[in-house]
């Protein structure tokens, strides 16, 4: 393919699917080995569409130290990579380490930036593209716990499908998706976040291990999406009335302890390896734009999976669905695309063939 | 008076406050007496970590063992140590943890289950194994825990140990107090496989990160993975992400770290300044209360220093006992 001077943002989250769900319900643990083949397997399909340069995120837990060594093996072999920059950045182990990446990646004017984590992961990039006031579109990978929000797919493909949009070849509107968010705000802004997924009202009242998983401790689930396959908190909103990704408004489920205010007995997937039966006192459509007022007093506001902001019973806490807050690249519809235009077709006079390979057209 | 948000009663958040103030304070010291030359032997100071190690053994009772490391003062101060007798044992003096014949590499308390702290890298984990066997034969719903650095955990034993640990099923907790050094070498170049939970993963025990200066989340993620181990749901490993606050020894010029890394934790990670702003912006504690705490922390290390200083030296005869463990 053509060299194209674009340059893609790679934010690989090295300590994703670590948090304590792997002891209390044997949720899956990607070793860093593998989060770096994946990273590997998009280089590859990045430096096949022609892109020359990426830009990553560093850390400091061994993700970037054995990438480093793999693409210096990688090197010894002639293998095809595109040249790999780590940002200069203070690295604190933290997701502040994500908010900075983004923001830098912002800066270097990256064309588009894949994530590999978990809901939380995306949800940091998305956030803080937000604050730059960016539309810069990613492309989610799961490597995380929940994964409502990423997709699980071969990394090859979602590098090929970021490679058709970034080198031109696929325009934003043929290559990218609008998406929504929830937005969370305390006291009118004071405080304020988004959820790409799930925003959660918990009546714990403190941050802890961060992770949301007593059932008990559930209030309400207000959902930008709710699909009946995923898992996670999404799940319970997915089991009742189910909301596609791309369609309009969100949904808000309340739930109860109390037998009397229950309509129902829900059982749900809402982590890996973890079925609870969820009591739910009632379920309605959150229209765009419409303000949801949380009326328990006091309590955490988990956003995707994890618990976030603390609130006490002097707050006035508010939940409002957001359409058309990101773009994402869509990764199907840029596959198909590029298959009915023949993107991948070249002439067989030209045609790259495999070595001792011979042509019997 | 607003309601307690937290996990644990205000009796017990000012307790866990003072274990932990009384690790910072007691290494705070450490630091001043050694430089003095008041101090004999070598001394690894935990000050930077104390959530990790309260916020897992608070969890345990005496009959929890638990084998501690090089840097082991808080591991030993959170499992309920006499404070006075460590630091007797650290000055070298009788009436100290091991009657001054240890020093601080060695203090230990079989009546607090502490199976003692540990001069060589890595060999906590065998031992914690073998009580965690003992545990299981019991079968009283006791653990242990064995604490190992990221350094350390790259020794043959401490891999040996998850093999062991996972082919028993014994009711053990590997914690990592990661503080990004091994010594003086980043872990970046010295862990190939730099995610401990992996290293876990790859004997099949389960694993999980955890920040370790925020009290909170040590406290709810190590009551699960113990709760697990007292079940009968077998060993896991649990990586503690800290920060130590001094060298790796006293007397480490730290040419290794970053300029304003330190002066940085000190000010935005600190573990107790975090804990005191969780519990007072809630109202559950004032700051006088742990004001008093303070006051109260600095009287008993003074007091243990004083004492320390004044007693005597182990004499000639005292080289031949506690050279065997009488069963």
């Amino acid at each position: 393919m053509t060299p194209s001077n674009s340059t893609i943002g790679i934010i690989a989250n090295p300590t994703s699917a670590r948090d304590i769900r792997r002891v209390i319900a044997n949720a899956s643990n990607l070793q860093i080995t593998d989060r770096v083949n994946i990273i590997l397997r998009i280089l590859t399909s990045l430096s096949s569409m022609g892109l020359g340069h990426v830009w990553m995120m560093p850390d400091k837990s061994g993700q970037a130290a054995i990438l480093i060594r793999h693409l210096k093996r990688e090197h010894n072999l002639h293998h095809s990579f595109p040249k790999v920059s780590f940002l200069d950045m203070a690295v604190t182990s933290t997701v502040d380490d994500t908010f900075t990446a983004t923001r830098m990646m912002c800066e270097a004017g990256v064309k588009a930036i894949i994530v590999l984590g978990g809901d939380g992961t995306h949800r940091a990039v998305v956030r803080e593209l937000m604050q730059c006031g960016s539309t810069i579109p990613i492309a989610g990978l799961s490597t995380g716990t929940n994964n409502a929000f990423p997709e699980m797919r071969e990394s090859t493909i979602t590098g090929i499908a970021v490679g058709l949009y970034a080198t031109g070849r696929l325009s934003a509107d043929e290559a990218l998706a609008h998406n929504k968010t929830i937005e969370i705000s305390i006291n009118d802004g004071e405080r304020s976040d988004i959820a790409l997924v799930d925003a959660v009202i918990s009546t714990d009242r403190y941050v802890g291990a961060r992770a949301v998983w007593k059932t008990e401790s559930l209030n309400s689930v207000f959902l930008t999406f709710a699909d009946p396959q995923v898992i996670g908190l999404s799940a319970i909103g997915g089991l009742l009335q189910p909301v596609g990704r791309r369609a309009p408004g969100g949904l808000a489920v309340h739930i109860s302890d109390d037998i009397k205010q229950q309509k129902l007995i829900l059982e749900a997937p809402i982590a890996p390896g973890m079925i609870r039966n969820i009591g739910i006192s009632n379920w309605e459509v959150m229209p765009a734009n419409k303000p949801f007022e949380v009326t328990l007093k006091g309590g955490v506001v988990a956003l995707d999976g994890e618990r976030e902001l603390t609130f006490d019973d002097k707050d006035k806490v508010t939940v409002t669905l957001r359409e058309n807050s990101f773009f994402t690249v869509d990764v199907t519809r840029c596959l198909q695309t590029a298959a009915a235009w023949g993107l991948f077709h070249s002439s067989p006079t030209t045609a790259i063939l495999p070595e001792g390979d011979t042509c019997h057209a | 008076m607003p309601s307690n948000p937290f996990p644990l009663s205000k009796e017990r958040l000012l307790e866990v406050y003072r274990t932990m103030r009384t690790i910072r304070e007691f290494e705070e010291r450490l630091h001043v007496d050694f430089s003095r030359g008041d101090i004999p032997g070598f001394v690894h100071l935990y000050a930077g970590e104390e959530a990790t190690g309260t916020g897992i053994l608070c969890h345990l009772g005496d009959g929890d063992r638990i084998a501690s490391t090089h840097r082991g003062h808080g591991h030993c101060i959170a499992k309920g140590v006499d404070v006075g007798a460590m630091m007797k044992e650290i000055y070298g003096k009788k009436g100290g943890a091991c009657n001054g014949k240890g020093g601080s590499m060695h203090i230990a308390d079989l009546s607090k289950g502490m199976m003692g702290a540990n001069g060589i890298l890595g060999a906590g984990a065998p031992l914690a194994c073998g009580a965690a066997l003992a545990a299981k034969y019991r079968n009283k719903g006791e653990i242990a825990i064995t604490f190992v650095g990221d350094g350390a955990s790259n020794q043959g034993t401490f891999l040996e140990s998850l093999n062991l640990a996972g082919v028993w099923n014994l009711p053990v907790i590997f914690v990592v107090e990661n503080n990004g050094y091994a010594e003086s070498t980043s872990r970046d170049y010295a862990v190939s496989v730099d995610s401990f939970v992996d290293r876990a993963a790859g004997f099949g025990l389960p694993g999980i990160t955890v920040d370790g200066t925020d009290f909170f989340a040590v406290y709810e993620a190590a009551g699960e993975i113990i709760r697990r181990a007292r079940e009968g749901g077998g060993p896991s490993l649990l990586e503690c992400k800290t920060v130590r606050f001094f060298g790796h020894f006293e007397g480490d010029a730290q040419t290794y770290r970053p300029e304003g890394e330190i002066e940085n934790a000190r000010a935005n990670i600190d573990c107790l300044k975090k804990f005191a702003a969780q519990v007072t912006s809630q109202g559950v504690i004032s700051a006088a209360e742990l004001e008093a705490i303070d006051k109260s922390v600095l009287a008993l290390i003074e007091d243990s220093v004083v004492k320390a200083k004044a007693a005597p030296l182990p004499t000639e005869a005292d080289l031949t006992t506690d050279v065997y463990v009488s069963y």
